[in-house]
């Protein structure tokens, strides 16, 4: 089946639009993330949203309201992570156990008010995603919203890279370091919110930080991690909708594969390219050496 | 200056005149980087003030580390360029038009052949002259380090003390340090205040690192041996 077959239906062409756009978005995001040594912060917040949803349902059951979950997810996540952030901030907790208990506290909550509602079938969808459900109303949400955190990231550039290197330096330099810490923390909620339905809960993060780490692994400076990042958000997770639609595998799992494959295939490049330097470096070593009678 | 029940600092009072070039030293847990804190604003005092002439210096810091994962690929001049008052760094990279003003600062500092280096491959040394650079990029009428001289070899030491009496003499440069090199102290320093809780003395570099006195400075309750010095209220 051809890219233009794929097209000819209405939820390909959805699920496509929604991959080119929140591949990019969640792989600069990533850069961020990773940088900030916050990678567990985000799988965290997408692992949460099941309260999120949950917590839709009820209320929509409890009111007869016609609500869209994701709002809820949506609402959930950035509270959540301002809580977080706060108490990483202010308790003397570890980040990491500040991370462990609030995820797994919201988790069982979800899922105790999932089971309350006898919706467990809900649970698979939220857990791997279903992005051939997308509808024209995601995709124009997840515009809007890949502008603002684009807009975001990239105007504040100056603000994030340099409170992440030194927050005392962001401070002496008049940016508002505290701000943009909270700011990131909502910035990272709301887009796991509006991409959950694209990869699910459990796999949602290595959308964010596969990506960046791969660039990591390939980019001599800021700005190549940067674009290389953007790009391979922008290439595998519309390889991964072709692919699953090729050879009929689940489409989440598929662009999470695509993404760890290139990691490997990076990782082996470049480990090959280290091992083949010092082999060169010391056969110049042994050449010089040789010539001056060593 | 307390933090909960515990007390950090107290009766400190300080002046810093206009280019001098004023050391604290004094043993650890003794307050020294919570009093540079207090000096940047990063910490508010919980009682007494801060005072600064008018109009207020542009201050230059240069902290103690940067917490980043060495493998992530920033170059030394992005680094600058992330650090240049009023520069986008829209996409990484440095902005043609702050291009000049980093090659200047990192040749101020001896740094020029590090600009396309990653940060995380440089040299204590190196990364303390890169601060700098990234500090003289404020353009700053006082610089503020915390404790420049750690994590380097004593001949990056000498380097170190000749570059910024170098940028003291060129620029006039007002410099508040902390250190626990006595050797850099003595070679940068006009004045040395002795901390450990309060001021336990305050003298220039010859009478403050005396043998004879140095002792009872970083005794707690600090002792004040000799005659002359301001340390009212010394021992807490």
């Amino acid at each position: 089946m051809s890219w233009s077959d794929l097209w000819g239906y209405e939820f390909m062409r959805y699920a496509l639009l929604s991959a080119l756009i929140l591949g990019p978005t969640c792989a600069l995001l990533g850069v961020f993330v990773t940088l900030r040594g916050m990678a567990f912060f985000s799988d965290a917040l997408a692992h949460s949203a099941i309260t999120g949803v949950a917590l839709g349902l009820l209320l929509q059951e409890r009111t007869g309201l016609d609500l869209d979950p994701m709002w809820f997810v949506f609402i959930f996540s950035v509270a959540l992570a301002l809580i977080m952030a706060w108490m990483n901030r202010h308790s003397s907790l570890a980040p990491d156990t500040v991370i462990s208990f609030s995820f797994t506290g919201s988790v069982a909550l979800g899922v105790v008010i999932i089971s309350w509602l006898g919706k467990y079938r809900l649970l698979d969808s939220i857990l791997f995603g279903s992005i051939y459900a997308n509808d024209l109303n995601d995709v124009i949400r997840q515009a809007i919203l890949s502008l603002i955190v684009i807009g975001f990231l990239v105007s504040q550039m100056r603000g994030f890279a340099l409170s992440t290197l030194s927050p005392e330096l962001a401070h002496v330099q008049q940016l508002p370091s505290r701000l943009l810490h909270y700011l990131f923390a909502v910035l990272v909620a709301a887009t796991v919110a509006l991409s959950l339905k694209m990869l699910g809960a459990l796999l949602l993060s290595a959308l964010i930080v596969i990506p960046a780490a791969t660039a990591k692994l390939v980019g001599g400076s800021f700005r190549s991690l940067l674009l290389i990042a953007v790009s391979i958000g922008l290439l595998v997770p519309p390889s991964g909708v072709w692919a699953s639609a090729q050879l009929n595998l689940p489409t989440g799992p598929a662009i999470v594969l695509g993404n760890v494959l290139l990691l490997f295939t990076c990782y082996v490049g470049k480990s090959l390219h280290r091992i083949s330097m010092n082999n060169s470096g010391k056969r110049s070593e042994l050449k010089h050496g040789l010539r001056s009678g060593r | 200056m307390t933090f909960g029940r515990s007390r950090a600092l107290q009766d400190v009072s300080l002046t810093l005149r206009q280019g001098e070039r004023l050391a604290v030293v004094g043993p650890n847990g003794a307050g020294k980087t919570t009093l540079l804190r207090v000096v940047l604003g990063l910490l508010p005092p919980t009682s007494g003030e801060r005072k600064l002439s008018t109009p207020p210096p542009t201050i230059g810091y240069v902290p103690q580390r940067l917490h980043f994962d060495p493998e992530f690929p920033l170059t030394v001049e992005e680094f600058l360029a992330i650090n240049q008052p009023g520069s986008r760094a829209w996409f990484g990279g440095v902005p043609r038009r702050h291009r000049a003003a980093i090659q200047e600062a990192l040749e101020q500092t001896g740094a020029l052949d590090l600009a396309r280096q990653r940060l995380g491959t440089c040299s204590g040394g190196e990364l303390q002259r890169i601060l700098i650079a990234g500090a003289l990029l404020q353009k700053p009428q006082l610089l503020v380090l915390d404790e420049p001289s750690a994590n380097i070899d004593r001949r990056g030491i000498d380097t170190l003390s000749e570059l910024l009496q170098n940028l003291h003499s060129d620029f006039g440069l007002t410099l508040l340090f902390v250190s626990h090199d006595f050797h850099f102290v003595a070679n940068l320093a006009d004045r040395v205040a002795c901390l450990n809780g309060e001021i336990c003395g305050i003298g220039s570099p010859e009478e403050m690192l005396d043998e004879h006195y140095l002792p009872g400075a970083y005794r707690d309750p600090c002792t004040p041996v000799r005659a002359g010095f301001h340390a009212a209220g010394c021992g807490r």
